[in-house]
């Protein structure tokens, strides 16, 4: 299991109970989470509440009361997707939670699902109920065993309460949830191919609209949401939208599961929307003694490169957005003095590129075409007009991209020349790696693998 | 060999002043069209990148596509992680009279893989029962032949295809896709990542980004 980082005794906990709660360790022991949840009296209060007091309409209005936004990545509101799944007219309609975590260096999806599965069962069992759908799945990566059990476990319990079941919370209506596994590709995040996966097709991604809210699984309404927002829905449920404002910002009200790795520890960290980044890689210890921040990583393999005297950007969806990088998987990486910005991104647009579906023009090249210029830039190699190249495909793949991960592929790159401009020109004009990372000239000596073709296209 | 000196010169000379007063069969593309056919689109050909690799991407989105079915790969695929296995042998034609008799429902025969190894689908057929020949179900389905035989051979996807009625060149398409299905018996090595539960692109990137970071990686998954 991940570490989790302490934080500010102040910080509000939201997804994660703390040390000492019930919860925790706690979860994942069937006996001990039953004589807990026996301690702490009837569980799915939340569900309770939606399903007798509030109905669907209410529960809509209390989520948008909240503010509650997805914690997938976009930040788009919750209430709206449920309200559009809820008016749709379909004879049947789904709720699939994502809990796939496709960035492999961040945890923070799978930590929720181990450390809290009643929270995202109960929170899958909310939305279904709200938007009239009778089965709901929680998509895992495949080989997640702790994740898989404590989610089983979880849905036993409530199953076994009468929470789910053909005569769910005893009103005749039937519920349940079925735990899932998909593995196999990067893009299986994305919530229409995620869809596609559980639907036994080829994932690549669908153009939306229609979104998944009116067509989504067996082209029924579904509710495609991650287990963050699920959790954070029980939550406001249980609590109330008051209590759920009182933290972050006005615009993304709650807390996220962020991954910081610092240069000697690292692991999720639950922070408040707002908090500046200098005191989310503080949770990590930074680079520590010696070394200073040269650059944060923010967003997973698509993320930005932010430079230090960035530091004070508040967490959330729309200043990590203007800067160049995103909330992505929550994933967020220290680089010290000693790191190389052009390295870096070659590394993450690489990625992207291999994972590219191949769908579309702008997927299948401009992300590869791309990937080339970032190694010829650290290979030394770099041509004329590489710089401008490189902006001008970026432009043009976020303008003409199908799904958002090619237009978020650009970020590496566009990021590194944003802000580290001196750094790249050295690498493009001189053949030189002012950090010493990239050792252009040394490259095709000493290099264990060959290094990749440049050849005309 | 002649005996007049020159003649062959003269010969020659002569075939080319014919060919000058014959009439010219160029055409002013594109101010003048070819004759074809209307539905004449061009020949099919599969193009190479500047590794000599070929770009196709096995998607089977261009089979899925073709009407008549006369579309199929061969070769390897970008990444070069697996070949097709259906061979250039058959003709369009050929392909054509067998989408036709597949529409007529009778059983198509299959020369196209007489020359791979022959596997008893016995295994596949209880997968399929078990499935309830859903074509829903079709991820389920592919893992658990893959986990039967050890890999995905050419005549259980086929066997699939026929049984749950979905086309072959979904099924091909769906299967190109996951990385964790494979068209080969794993060599060793590649078993060893399979075992240790991350795809070797994913290895790489972890890898690459905690070398990029200074030897730290990022999760500990
Ligand atoms: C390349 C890519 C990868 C993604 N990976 C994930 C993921 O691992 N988990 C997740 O919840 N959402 C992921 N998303 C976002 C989903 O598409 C979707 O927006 C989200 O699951 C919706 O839930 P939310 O509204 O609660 O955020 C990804 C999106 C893209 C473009
Ligand atoms: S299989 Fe896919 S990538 Fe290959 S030629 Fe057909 S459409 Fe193109
Ligand atoms: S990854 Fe292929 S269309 Fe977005």
């Amino acid at each position: 299991m991940t570490a989790i980082l302490k934080t500010p005794a102040a910080w509000p906990a939201i997804l994660l109970r703390r040390e000492g709660e019930t919860g925790g360790e706690t979860a994942r022991d069937p006996k001990r989470r039953a004589a807990a949840a026996g301690a702490a009296g009837p569980a799915f209060d939340g569900l309770r509440r939606s399903v007798r007091e509030l109905g669907s309409r209410g529960t809509i209005a209390l989520l948008a009361e909240a503010g509650l936004r997805g914690r997938g990545g976009g930040g788009f509101p919750t209430a709206d997707k449920w309200r559009a799944a809820a008016n749709a007219e379909a004879p049947a309609k789904y709720v699939v939670a994502n809990g796939y975590g496709a960035d492999p260096s961040s945890l923070t999806d799978r930590t929720i699902v181990e450390r809290e599965p009643d929270a995202v069962v109960e929170g899958v069992a909310i939305a279904a109920w709200t938007i009239g759908a009778e089965e709901a799945i929680i998509a895992v990566r495949a080989g997640s065993t702790d994740a898989i059990a404590a989610l089983q476990g979880a849905i036993d319990a409530a199953l076994s309460r009468g929470e789910l079941g053909d005569d769910a919370l005893a009103t005749g209506r039937r519920l349940v949830v079925e735990v899932r596994t998909v593995q196999g590709a990067y893009m299986l995040g994305e919530e229409t191919v995620l869809l596609k996966a559980l639907d036994g097709r080829r994932g690549q991604p669908e153009q939306r609209p229609p979104h998944p809210s009116t067509t989504g699984y067996r082209g029924m309404p579904t509710v495609v949401q991650n287990v963050q927002t699920l959790a954070s829905a029980a939550w406001i449920l249980r609590n109330g939208a008051a209590a759920f404002r009182a933290t972050g910002t006005a615009e993304t009200p709650g807390t996220i599961l962020v991954q910081v790795a610092g240069n000697e520890q690292g692991g999720v960290a639950e922070v408040p929307f707002g908090t500046p980044l200098g005191d989310i890689v503080k949770l990590a210890g930074g680079v520590g003694a010696g070394r200073s921040i040269k650059a944060v990583l923010v967003g997973g393999p698509s993320g930005g490169i932010l430079p230090a005297d960035r530091l004070s950007t508040p967490y959330t969806f729309e200043a990590l957005r203007l800067l160049g990088a995103h909330v992505g998987s929550g994933s967020i990486m220290v680089a010290d003095d000693r790191a190389c910005v052009v390295d870096l991104a070659r590394v993450l647009t690489r990625f992207c590129a291999d994972e590219a579906c191949g769908k579309t023009i702008p997927c299948r090249i401009g992300t590869a075409r791309l990937a080339e210029i970032g190694e010829r830039m650290s290979a030394g190699t770099s041509r004329a007009g590489d710089v401008q190249l490189a902006t001008d495909l970026a432009d043009d793949i976020v303008g003409s991209g199908l799904c958002d991960h090619e237009r978020l592929a650009t970020l590496p790159l566009m990021s590194g020349l944003r802000y580290f401009g001196p750094e790249v020109a050295a690498h493009v004009e001189r053949g030189e790696c002012p950090a010493g990372v990239c050792r252009p000239i040394h490259f095709a000596a000493s290099a264990p693998t060959a290094p990749q073709p440049t050849m005309a296209s | 060999m002649s005996f007049i000196p020159g003649l062959g010169l003269v010969k020659g000379m002569g075939l080319t002043l014919l060919r000058f007063f014959e009439p010219k069969a160029t055409i002013r593309y594109p101010e003048e069209k070819p004759d074809v056919a209307v539905r004449f689109r061009g020949r099919l050909q599969l193009l190479y990148d500047e590794w000599g690799t070929l770009k196709c991407e096995t998607c089977f989105q261009c089979a899925q596509a073709c009407p008549i079915e006369c579309i199929d790969m061969g070769g390897m695929d970008t990444k070069g992680r697996f070949h097709v296995h259906w061979g250039p042998p058959e003709t369009y034609g050929e392909r054509r009279e067998e989408s036709a008799l597949r529409r007529s429902g009778r059983t198509v025969p299959d020369r196209a893989f007489e020359h791979f190894e022959p596997h008893d689908t016995t295994a596949v057929d209880g997968i399929l029962e078990d499935h309830d020949y859903d074509p829903k179900a079709l991820l389920e389905i592919l893992e658990a032949t893959q986990a039967a035989y050890g890999f995905l051979p050419v005549a259980a996807l086929k066997r699939i295809s026929e049984k749950t009625g979905t086309w072959y060149a979904m099924i091909y398409g769906t299967a190109s896709y996951y990385s964790h299905l494979r068209f080969e018996p794993p060599a060793a090595e590649i078993q060893a990542a399979a075992l240790a539960g991350r795809r070797p692109a994913e290895a790489t990137y972890v890898a690459g980004l905690g070398a990029s970071l200074h030897g730290r990686t990022g999760g500990d998954a």
